[in-house]
């Protein structure tokens, strides 16, 4: 019998804590791409409306939360049209929740696949968030077009170099619904109870997220609670840039930053500690 | 000598059973206790209710070797090719390999139904493990393969099915790799389908050296193709070598089918006041060397009964021959005058080269008068017959219930070319 001591490749029980191999993400690159492709392509496939309602979610949403928001509660919009106030937060709320909700259901949804042939499980949630933030961006220009038109035809918005923030707030929400996603899918997996417990929260923290209101209508005391949540740094900071209606303090910002740093770290590394497991309880 | 393509060594694989329920969590808390509490985990693992779908399987696999995998469901060979493909991960062992590995457990993983023949040539590919370059490079070939120009720009959801496994099979026949594994592929589609993927299969593994792992219950397949065989019974290996030798084995073990009764106690024998078994046989007239009934060979039922019936007419005993899946072979009757009661025996040869391969199953009419039936005793008997061909590169599926050995003759009656 011959030895051999240079293996290409070793299978074996225990998965070491923080082996990523990021590397091997990047040689199934086509892969990632391809996946992207069937979502966009497939998700619009015999609808009247087509990829048109990646606009019209988002108008009919603003327009229903100004009737009941603006006109109906009178909550407050720091004096910024209301219409101009709710979108952006809606296209940012949407795009977290639609991001952790493919995430959550990765291993649910693709266990036939996962069952039938190898390639990094990362894969799927990353092409996930991939084609949701392609909608972002085509959701943004409408944004754009809308602000544009309250920017020349009004005095009431102003932006400032918190502009130059903008890619830093769409990786952050991305960062925190792929780490909230990829802890919730792992946990889900085993036990689907959590599930029901996921969406249901999910629905409350959006009223915990700034997206009808403005952080300033928190009562100081509760604010630093409030400033807890990433989305709310997100968003404000958001508003801050195109309306300069408000301040965000950079130690709240800096603070959003380091918690999705330490989510996105937890959720990859259970991720991949446990994605071939699961596919035995699944 | 060849290089080593595989080691395995000591793979193990536990399964845990039990219902998954609202007690899964506190379950699994107590079982994390306890592990915490000792370091021996194997002590905690013997409490639970568990499976070892694999235990103990080493084996190497040498560089364009095709190695086959036999054995009944349950024996852990999905399991096997599963951890060999990275699907799930081995309890404990190692397995270790050189190689790019290509794992075909199914057709057409990933195919999506709304997406074009074009796009899903490129998802399928991408998702087994294919380069974008790769594919463009065979893309056409592919197309050729499947036979499915005119329709590569629907949605394959339109297809029908037999277009739809061609085309997953064309993307599948054109990966690359260095070590293939290929499990059952060919219990799905027609013939010719079967066929294709077969002579690729030998394609693969003579011309281009490749080494092949294939998981097959089609006997005959398995024999023309591989080098070497290894038996898995509850997860354990407990043959290996010459294919011949290996199946010899593995059917004579596990077609253990119902070919003798005897009802010793007349009490409990099955029948009637009518009619009483005594006792049933199914005989095979086996060649010397030979273990387990082929086509070839002549298969005697026998059998013995109580005859109580004192009502006028003569006896008649039918044997019905069925296929497994039910379909009525033959229908065929003593004849004669018998109307004497007591203890009758008789039997009736199949012949050979008359059925075709596949599993059957035997009923025992009992009328009385023409008419009159006395007892129906239903499936009594069930046999295997293995499929035996000689001098053919032809694996599929042979059709048809029966295969009687007369030929076509061809005459030639004018030749062009002398």
């Amino acid at each position: 019998m011959q030895k051999q001591t240079e293996w290409k490749w070793k299978i074996q029980s225990e998965t070491r804590w923080f082996r990523w191999n990021l590397s091997e993400i990047w040689q199934y690159k086509d892969l990632l791409n391809r996946f992207v492709r069937r979502d966009i392509i497939a998700n619009y496939q015999q609808t009247v409306l087509g990829p048109f309602w990646i606009f019209l979610q988002p108008i009919l949403t603003t327009l229903v939360y100004w009737l009941i928001f603006s006109r109906i509660a009178k909550i407050s919009t720091n004096n910024i049209p209301p219409l101009l106030f709710y979108l952006p937060g809606i296209i940012i709320w949407s795009y977290f929740s639609d991001c952790l909700n493919t995430t959550m259901y990765t291993f649910l949804q693709n266990s036939a696949l996962f069952g039938k042939v190898y390639f990094p499980r990362l894969i799927v949630p990353l092409s996930n968030v991939l084609s949701q933030t392609i909608r972002l961006l085509v959701q943004l220009l409408l944004f754009l077009v809308l602000y544009f038109y309250y920017y020349f035809g009004t005095d009431l918005v102003h932006p400032n170099l918190y502009i130059l923030l903008m890619p830093l707030l769409l990786c952050l929400t991305a960062a925190f619904s792929l780490g909230s996603g990829l802890i919730i899918s792992v946990l889900t997996a085993k036990y689907r109870d959590l599930d029901y417990a996921i969406q249901f929260i999910l629905r409350l923290f959006m009223f915990a997220t700034p997206v009808v209101y403005p952080t300033s209508l928190v009562p100081q005391k509760y604010q630093f609670i409030f400033w807890l949540n990433p989305l709310t740094a997100v968003i404000e900071s958001f508003r801050a840039a195109f309306f300069s209606a408000t301040v965000v303090r950079t130690s709240y910002l800096l603070l959003s930053v380091f918690s999705v740093i330490a989510l996105l770290t937890i959720g990859l590394t259970l991720f991949k500690r446990r994605e071939q497991s699961i596919m035995d309880i699944i | 000598m060849s290089n080593i393509m595989i080691r395995a060594e000591n793979i193990s694989k536990v399964y845990q059973l039990g219902k998954l329920g609202s007690g899964r969590f506190r379950e699994d808390f107590r079982y994390w206790l306890q592990r915490k509490a000792k370091a021996d985990t194997n002590s905690t693992l013997a409490d639970q209710n568990i499976l070892w779908a694999l235990k103990d399987v080493s084996f190497e696999v040498t560089q364009g070797e095709v190695l086959g995998l036999i054995g009944n469901n349950g024996a852990g060979k999905s399991t096997l090719l599963k951890i060999i493909s990275r699907i799930t991960s081995p309890t404990s062992g190692i397995v270790m390999g050189n190689g790019r590995v290509a794992s075909l457990l199914e057709v057409g993983t990933g195919f999506h139904g709304e997406l074009t023949g074009r796009e899903n040539i490129f998802l399928n590919g991408s998702i087994l493990g294919m380069k974008k370059k790769e594919i463009d490079e065979h893309f056409e070939e592919i197309v050729d393969f499947s036979g499915v120009e005119k329709f590569i720009d629907t949605p394959v959801k339109r297809y029908s099915s037999g277009m739809y496994t061609r085309l997953a099979f064309a993307v599948a026949a054109h990966m690359d790799p260095e070590i293939l594994i290929v499990d059952e592929v060919l219990a799905v589609g027609d013939a010719e389908f079967q066929r294709k993927c077969l002579s690729k299969m030998k394609e693969v593994s003579t011309k281009e050296g490749k080494t092949v792992l294939f998981v097959s219950h089609n006997m005959q397949a398995l024999k023309n193709l591989c080098n070497r065989a290894i038996t898995l019974h509850e997860g354990r290996i407990v043959d290996m070598g010459e294919p011949e030798k290996v199946i010899g084995n593995y059917l004579k073990k596990e077609k253990q089918l119902t070919t003798t009764l005897h009802f010793p106690d007349i009490e409990s024998a099955p029948g009637n006041e009518s009619i009483r078994i005594m006792s049933v046989e199914l005989a095979p007239a086996l060649l010397p060397g030979q273990a387990v009934p082929d086509i070839r060979t002549p298969l005697t039922i026998s059998f013995a009964f109580w005859h109580t019936d004192q009502s006028r007419g003569s006896l008649i005993v039918g044997i019905h021959l069925f296929s497994i899946s039910g379909e009525f072979i033959f229908d065929i009757c003593s004849n004669g005058d018998l109307s004497a009661t007591g203890l009758v025996e008789g039997s009736c040869t199949i012949p050979g080269n008359f059925l075709n391969d596949g599993a059957y199953y035997i009923s025992i009419v009992f009328v009385k008068d023409t008419t009159k039936r006395l007892f129906y005793y239903e499936s009594c008997l069930s046999f295997d017959l293995e499929d035996y061909r000689a001098n053919t590169a032809w694996y599929g599926k042979w059709k048809g219930s029966v295969r009687p050995d007369f030929p076509v003759v061809l005459n030639v009656k004018d030749a062009t070319n002398s």
